[in-house]
C-alpha cells in the first residue's frame, strides 16, 4: 500500500469516527440543551410579565414581543432590549403594559461586567435578602417622561431608580437600554 | 528614586569627570548587583570614603555597573541622602493634610510607612539581601502611598497596598533600582482594583464650609461628611469648584492632592536641588495645560478649564514627586520630553473620555512601562557609531 | 535507557513536571477560567477527560497513524472528545457551561494536551500513556483549583460558593479580574521554585 494511500485511509477512518461519535452524541444533548434555554427564556417572561392565561409570540418590526393574555384582554407585552454596558453588551428581557407607560417587570438575561460591581445590577451579594434589588425596582416603574436615576438616595419619583454605588456606569447603562428600547419597541408595536 | 547618585568622590578617570558632571550625575543607574561585566573598569571608583552613611558598603563596591549614556561623573550623593530629602520636601504637603483632614489622615500615613518598611524588611530577609530599610525608599513609598489614598481609607487595606507596593512593586524585580513601574502606584493600582468603592469614598476636610474665607463649591458639606472630589464633582455632577480652594487644600480628595500650594512648594525644592528633572513636571503640566486648553477653547460648556485641569486632582503630586522618580523615568533630555508629553496626553484623554475621573496614577504607569524603550530610542549617538553600523550590513 | 517504573508516569505530572507550574502549559483556561473553585475544578476535570481519552486513542493509534498527518489526526481525535465534553457539560450543568464560555471549545488548542500526544502517547505503550495522561491532568486540576481558590477566596469571600471569611472581610475584588489571575499564578509559581530549590540543595 502506497504511503498517500495509506494517509488518506488513516484520515478518513478517524474523521468518519469522529464523525459518527458527534452525530450520536448530538441524538441526546441537543433535546436537553434546547429544553434548558426554553426554560432559560420562559424564567424571564414569567418575572417580566405579571399573571397571564397564555403568551403569544408577535414579530414587528426589529423586534419580537412576546404578548401575554389574560382571558382575551392583553395584559402586558415583553421584547428584549440591548446595549452597551460598562465592559460588555447587557441583554435585557423588558415587559410593560400594553400602552407602554408602565414597566411590568425587567431581567437580565446576559452580561459579563465587573465582577462584584457592574454584576451587581444582577445579583447583589451584599443584600442578602434581596440580591436582585436593583432590577426589582424597574417593576411597576413609570416610563414617562423617561426613567432615571438617583445616587445615595432613596428615589422620591415613580420614574426613579437607585443607582448602584461603584456602578453607576453599569446602573445608567439599564436606564439608558430601557429608555432607548422602550420608545423604539413602541415605535414598532404601533406601526 | 534610586542610587543613581553616589557616595563616592570624583576619584576617578579625569576624561570622564569633565562636562555637564551634575546633570549626568543623576543619570546613572546601577544595574543589578549580579551583573559582573565591568567590574574590574570600574574598581577605581570604589576607593572606601569615609562612612558617611552605612549604605555606602553596598553601593561603592565592585559589583556595580554604570549604565548611562557617557560622559559620566559622580556626585556627592547617595541613595539616603535623596530620599531622605525628597521625604522632606513631601512634609508640607502632609502638614496641610493633617491639618484639613485630622488624626485620620495620620493614622493612614503612618501605617502605610510603616507597613512599607515591614514588607522591605521581610523580603530583605526572605530574599538574603542586604536589609534595605534604612535607605528611606520604603518610607517614601508608604508616604506617596498614602498621599494618594482617601483619608478615610480602612486601616487593613492601606496596609495590603503598602505591602503589595514593595513587594510586588520592587523587590519582585530585584529591589530599588530594578523595578519597571513606580512602587507606590503599583500598590495604589491594587487598591483601585480591589475596593473601587472604598477607595472613592472621599471625606470634606473638617471644617469645610464654616470658614467663609474658602468658598467650596458642595453646599452640601455643612451636614456631611462624605463628598466628591471636584474631578468627580465635575464629570458626573457638572459641578466646577473654584480655584482656591484648589490651590489651598479645603477639598474632597486624597491625603495628599488637595493642597496644591505646599505640594508646589516641596515640588520646587527638589527641582532647585536637581533631585528632580525640571523637564517632567514641565512638560507633564504644560501638555495637560495646551491640550485641555485647546480643548476649552473649542466648547468651554464642555471641557472644564486649563487651570482647573491642573490644580485638581493628583497632578501636581504626580507630576513632582512620582513621574520624576529616577528609576521609572527616561535618563535621556528627549526621551523625558517624550515621556513627560506622553503623561499629559494620557491624562486628559483619561479625565476627559474616560470612564474614571482621575488618570494621574494610570498615565504615569503607562508610560514608566515605555521608559526602557524610550532610553533605548533617544541613546545619544557616540562618535563614529553610525560608520561601524553601516560597515557591518 | 532503564524503564522507570510505570507509577512514576503518574506521579511525575502532579509536581515535577506539573503542566502549570513547571511547563507552563495550558495557561490561556488557567488564567481565564478559574474566577471560582467550582469553575477551575471544572476546567480541569473536562481537560483531563479530553487528555485521557485523547492519549487512550492516539496510543492505540500509534503505529497507524502515518507520520506526515500525525497532527492533523491528534486535532481532530481532541477536537472530537472536546465536542463530547462541551455539548455534556452544555446539556447537563448548563451554568458552568455558561460561565466557562468559549474556553471550553478552546481545549482543543491547549497545548498541554497536542503537547502530551506529540511528545508521550505517541511513543508509549497504551498503560503508560494513560498513566501519563492521568498524571498530567490530576496536576492540571490541582494547579487550577489551587489558583481558583485562593482567587475566589480573596475576590469573592467564598470556596465553593459557600460564605467562609469573617463578616468585616472586604473583598480583593482585583483577584476576581485578570490581572488577580495573574498575581496569583506568579506567586505559585515562585513558590514551586522555591520550594524545589530548596528540596535540589
Amino acid at each position: 500500500m502506497s504511503n498517500s494511500a495509506k494517509i488518506i485511509i488513516v484520515l478518513t477512518v478517524i474523521t468518519l469516527f469522529s464523525g459518527g461519535v458527534l452525530a450520536l452524541l448530538d441524538n441526546f444533548t441537543a433535546p436537553k440543551i434546547k429544553a434548558h434555554q426554553e426554560e432559560v427564556k420562559n424564567r424571564a417572561l414569567r418575572a417580566a410579565l405579571p399573571d397571564n392565561d397564555r403568551v403569544q409570540e408577535v414579530t414587528k418590526g426589529d423586534y419580537r414581543f412576546y404578548a401575554a393574555y389574560r382571558g382575551d384582554e392583553m395584559v402586558a407585552l415583553a421584547f428584549e432590549a440591548s446595549g452597551g454596558g460598562y465592559q460588555s453588551e447587557l441583554r435585557l428581557m423588558v415587559g410593560v403594559t400594553p400602552d407602554f407607560s408602565t414597566i411590568t417587570g425587567a431581567v437580565i438575561l446576559e452580561q459579563v461586567e465587573t465582577p462584584g460591581l457592574g454584576t451587581k445590577i444582577q445579583e447583589d451579594p451584599a443584600n442578602k435578602e434581596n440580591p436582585g434589588w436593583f432590577m426589582g425596582q424597574f417593576t411597576g416603574l413609570r416610563t414617562e417622561p423617561e426613567i432615571s436615576y438617583v445616587k445615595n438616595e432613596e428615589p422620591g419619583n415613580d420614574h426613579e431608580v437607585r443607582a448602584i454605588t461603584g456602578a453607576t456606569i453599569s446602573s445608567k447603562a439599564v436606564v439608558n437600554i430601557l429608555n432607548e428600547h422602550i420608545k423604539k419597541a413602541e415605535a414598532a408595536w404601533n406601526e | 528614586m534610586t542610587e543613581k547618585k553616589n557616595d563616592i568622590k570624583e576619584t576617578q578617570d579625569p576624561a570622564k569627570t569633565e562636562a555637564s558632571a551634575e546633570k549626568q550625575a543623576k543619570k546613572e543607574v546601577p544595574a543589578e548587583k549580579q551583573e559582573k561585566k565591568g567590574a574590574s573598569a570600574e574598581k577605581p571608583k570604589a576607593k572606601p570614603k569615609p562612612k558617611k552613611n552605612p549604605r555606602a558598603k553596598l553601593f561603592k563596591s565592585e559589583r556595580m555597573t554604570i549604565v548611562a549614556p557617557a560622559p559620566h561623573a559622580k556626585g556627592k550623593q547617595s541613595v539616603p541622602r535623596i530620599m531622605y530629602t525628597v521625604i522632606i520636601a513631601l512634609l508640607p504637603a502632609v502638614a496641610a493634610s493633617i491639618f484639613f483632614f485630622g488624626t485620620r489622615a495620620m493614622v493612614t500615613l503612618m501605617v502605610a510607612v510603616f507597613s512599607a518598611m515591614v514588607a522591605e524588611f521581610a523580603c530583605n530577609k526572605i530574599m538574603k539581601t542586604g536589609v534595605t530599610i534604612d535607605d528611606g525608599s520604603a518610607i517614601l513609598t508608604g508616604l506617596l502611598l498614602a498621599m494618594t489614598l482617601p483619608p478615610t481609607f480602612p486601616v487593613a487595606a492601606t496596609a495590603l497596598g503598602a505591602v503589595i507596593a514593595i513587594v510586588f512593586g520592587k523587590q519582585v524585580f530585584g529591589g530599588l533600582g530594578a523595578n519597571i513601574f513606580n512602587p507606590a502606584l503599583i500598590g495604589r493600582a491594587f487598591l483601585q482594583a480591589s475596593f473601587p468603592v472604598k477607595i472613592t469614598t472621599w471625606t470634606l476636610p473638617a471644617f469645610a464650609s464654616s470658614s467663609a474665607y474658602f468658598d467650596i463649591a458642595t453646599s452640601k458639606a455643612v451636614d456631611t461628611v462624605s463628598g466628591a472630589t471636584p474631578l468627580g464633582l465635575w464629570k458626573f455632577e457638572g459641578i466646577g469648584t473654584h480655584l482656591k480652594p484648589l490651590l489651598f487644600g479645603n477639598i474632597g480628595g486624597c491625603i495628599g492632592e488637595t493642597s496644591a500650594l505646599a505640594l508646589l512648594a516641596g515640588g520646587i525644592v527638589l527641582l532647585i536641588l536637581k533631585y528632580a528633572d525640571w523637564r517632567i513636571p514641565l512638560s507633564y503640566i504644560g501638555t495637560v495645560f495646551l491640550f485641555s486648553g485647546a480643548l476649552w477653547l473649542i466648547d468651554p460648556s464642555r471641557y472644564p478649564d486649563p487651570l482647573f485641569m491642573i490644580l485638581s486632582g493628583g497632578l501636581i503630586l504626580g507630576a513632582f514627586f512620582m513621574a520624576t522618580d529616577m528609576v521609572t523615568s527616561p535618563v535621556t533630555p528627549l526621551g523625558t520630553w517624550i515621556y513627560g508629553i506622553g503623561m499629559g496626553v494620557m491624562l486628559v484623554v483619561i479625565r476627559l473620555w474616560g470612564g474614571l475621573p482621575e488618570g494621574v496614577m494610570y498615565s504615569i504607569l503607562f508610560m514608566n512601562g515605555l521608559v526602557p524603550l524610550l532610553n533605548r530610542w533617544t541613546r545619544p549617538k557616540y562618535f563614529g557609531e553610525i560608520q561601524e553600523e553601516s560597515k557591518k550590513k | 535507557m532503564k524503564e522507570k517504573p510505570a507509577i512514576q508516569e503518574f506521579i511525575k505530572g502532579l509536581w515535577d513536571e506539573n503542566p502549570v507550574l513547571v511547563q507552563l502549559l495550558g495557561l490561556c483556561p488557567t488564567l481565564a477560567v478559574t474566577v471560582s473553585a467550582e469553575n477551575g475544578l471544572a476546567m480541569g476535570v473536562a481537560a483531563t477527560f479530553v487528555l485521557v481519552c485523547s492519549s487512550f486513542l492516539v496510543s492505540l493509534l500509534r503505529n497507524v497513524i502515518p507520520n506526515q498527518v500525525r497532527i492533523a489526526s491528534y486535532i481532530v481525535i481532541i477536537a472530537t472528545f472536546v465536542t463530547i465534553a462541551d455539548r455534556f457539560l452544555a446539556a447537563y450543568t448548563p451554568e458552568i457551561s455558561k460561565s466557562l464560555g468559549p474556553f471550553i471549545p478552546l481545549i482543543i488548542v491547549n497545548c498541554m494536551i497536542l503537547g502530551r500526544q506529540e511528545a508521550f502517547a505517541s511513543k508509549n505503550k497504551l498503560g503508560r500513556s494513560l498513566l501519563d495522561a492521568l498524571g498530567m491532568g490530576a496536576g492540571f486540576t490541582l494547579a487550577l483549583l489551587v489558583l481558583s481558590s485562593v482567587r475566589e477566596v480573596l475576590g469573592s469571600g467564598t470556596w465553593f460558593g459557600m460564605d467562609i471569611m469573617w463578616a468585616s472581610f472586604s473583598t480583593w475584588k482585583v483577584m476576581s479580574l485578570p490581572p488577580g489571575a495573574f498575581l496569583t499564578l506568579g506567586c505559585m509559581i515562585a513558590a514551586a521554585n522555591w520550594i524545589n530549590r530548596r528540596r535540589q540543595t
